[in-house]
């Protein structure tokens, strides 16, 4: 299953922007309103989504949206 | 020795001249051992063995950290570390505030048994290289950095002078690579440092001690004043703490510069955010960045089910922590809950208030914008009453007389007469005018030489004639 068509549907969502269109390079600074609030909702959006759980450690080391995705696709069943 | 003291006036060209013409293997050495030389002049023996302690402890638990491979003795090993570092802190910053109300609380209930009365450890510096302890500690748990392999190096990132005393607090990351880099004269970075330590000179000894004078005969007697007094030394020490805190990080920054070392400014104009939040974004910007990665952010993930509620909750524990490392009274405990109630509360009404200014059609307005500068400045103000006044007490009796348009339309106060009033507008004349030139290399390399020098001589002649020579010595983040 490919994550990046469901992770983008969350981000348009979560930042109600349909414009959005994700890269694994992206980072907070370029979508407007990713702020910490919105970042807790984004979190919370994915892990209900894909029922998967993130542990403390990578939430704190997510650099970019490459880093989501990376440990989204380890989480999810093959 | 401070910076603003003869002895440093003295150690600084010495220790530059020695580290200048020594040879590049033994410039590490010569700046540990200047270093611990300017940490053995507090006259505190101890804090000698508290530094070398918490370097060798927190440079053991890096290495085994980096070590250990199984998750789980990862982890112990971080919780080990880090409560090594807190424990030296909680010891030299607590231990009398604690005994202090388990005795109230034993005298409530009678209790035959007191705790022993235990007197206050001078602990000038031991929280900043402690939070910097557990944030190497922490960067190499999250693989962020690699553990230092070099003692030497590990223990000068820990103790560098310029920022032993009160920060700025840095990461390894951004330190250590600058201290290994090997030294070549620059004529810039010496303009530049001695520039920036001679406007935070002006800073701490011309504005911040002068406004000191006024918010000291105010704050110290509040029962003998109403209304605009009050009013005008809350506002008075608002300045005075920024000056005094970003001049001293100016020095800080200014020394290193002269080793070609640039440290992380902890300022950028605080007093213009438009919100709380932003005010942290620009005030002791490495510590609230601390504060954000290490307390805040692992709490807000934590709680993240709470979502609202619990970034709320984040915030306000963040800030108590915060208020409680100020020191350990009810005043500073006050004054961290404010700020975090502020924050949590914006939570809640951020996403209103944007509709609000949209429906308005206020957002981006230069209106809306001073209103929020205004409103922000005076929430913070609010704050400050608690962390200056003597106890809560005093506070309140602030709070509540400060504003008191009938009584009390006198501006100066005993030990703060007209001449103290006029000095210190000429010297705010003066900062704004070199404030808003942003006191900068471009700035200054546009400037012509004549002008250039009028800026240097202004500052020393102002510094010269209108320092103040009474003020204590000594700077209010070094109670922190």
């Amino acid at each position: 299953m490919t994550v990046i068509e469901p992770l983008t549907a969350i981000f348009r969502e979560v930042f109600d922007d349909d414009e959005i269109i994700l890269s694994r390079e992206m980072t907070a600074d370029d979508v407007d309103g990713w702020d910490s609030l919105s970042h807790v909702n984004l979190i919370v959006t994915i892990e209900a989504r894909f029922n998967i759980k993130f542990t403390q450690k990578e939430l704190l080391t997510f650099k970019n949206v490459g880093d989501l995705l990376d440990s989204i696709q380890r989480k999810l069943p093959d | 020795m401070v910076f603003n003291s003869l002895e440093y006036f003295l150690f600084l060209p010495a220790v530059w001249l020695v580290h200048h013409f020594l040879g590049q293997r033994w410039r590490w050495l010569f700046l540990l051992a200047a270093s611990l030389v300017f940490y053995a002049s507090l006259k505190a023996p101890y804090l000698l063995g508290v530094i070398t302690f918490v370097t060798v402890a927190t440079y053991a638990f890096g290495r085994w950290l980096h070590r250990a491979e199984h998750p789980a003795q990862k982890k112990r090993l971080l919780w080990g570390g880090i409560a090594t570092n807190l424990l030296i802190l909680v010891g030299m910053k607590y231990v009398p505030f604690l005994t202090e109300n388990l005795n109230v609380l034993l005298n409530l209930f009678d209790s035959p048994i007191k705790a022993p009365h235990s007197e206050l450890f001078v602990a000038i510096g031991v929280s900043y290289y402690v939070f910097q302890a557990i944030s190497y500690l922490n960067d190499i748990y999250l693989e962020i950095e690699e553990p230092e392999p070099h003692f030497g190096y590990f223990a000068l990132y820990l103790a560098f002078f310029p920022k032993l005393l009160q920060g700025p607090i840095e990461r390894a990351g951004d330190l250590l690579p600058q201290l290994k880099q090997k030294y070549e004269f620059n004529y810039e970075n010496m303009r530049f440092g001695l520039l920036l330590f001679t406007w935070g000179l002006f800073k701490k000894v011309v504005l911040a001690d002068r406004l000191g004078l006024y918010v000291d005969a105010v704050y110290d007697d509040v029962h003998s004043y109403q209304g605009l007094p009050l009013l005008l030394a809350t506002y008075a020490y608002a300045f005075q703490i920024y000056f005094d805190f970003s001049g001293y990080t100016d020095m800080a920054l200014g020394t290193a510069r002269l080793f070609n070392i640039k440290l992380t400014d902890n300022f950028y104009s605080p007093y213009l955010a438009t919100s709380v939040a932003d005010f942290w974004r620009r005030w002791h910007i490495t510590f609230s960045r601390w504060i954000l990665d290490y307390i805040f952010k692992p709490l807000q993930m934590a709680w993240r089910n709470g979502k609202n509620w619990g970034t709320a909750a984040a915030l306000v524990v963040t800030f108590l922590v915060s208020g409680i490392w100020h020191g350990a009274s009810w005043g500073f405990i006050v004054w961290g809950l404010l700020h975090g109630t502020y924050m949590a509360c914006s939570v809640f009404y951020r996403p209103y208030q944007k509709k609000l200014h949209k429906a308005l059609k206020l957002d981006k307005t230069k209106l809306l914008h001073a209103w929020q500068v205004f409103v922000t400045f005076h929430l913070v103000c609010f704050a400050w009453i608690f962390f200056r006044a003597a106890d809560l007490n005093a506070a309140a009796y602030i709070v509540t007389s400060a504003i008191d348009a009938g009584r009390g339309i006198q501006v100066l106060v005993p030990g703060f007469g007209k001449y103290q009033l006029a000095a210190l507008l000429l010297s705010l004349a003066v900062w704004s005018c070199f404030v808003k030139g942003r006191l900068n290399t471009e700035y200054l390399h546009g400037l012509r030489c004549y002008n250039r020098w009028l800026v240097y001589t202004t500052l020393v002649l102002v510094i010269r004639f209108f320092y103040v020579n009474n003020a204590a010595d000594k700077f209010i983040y070094f109670g922190f």
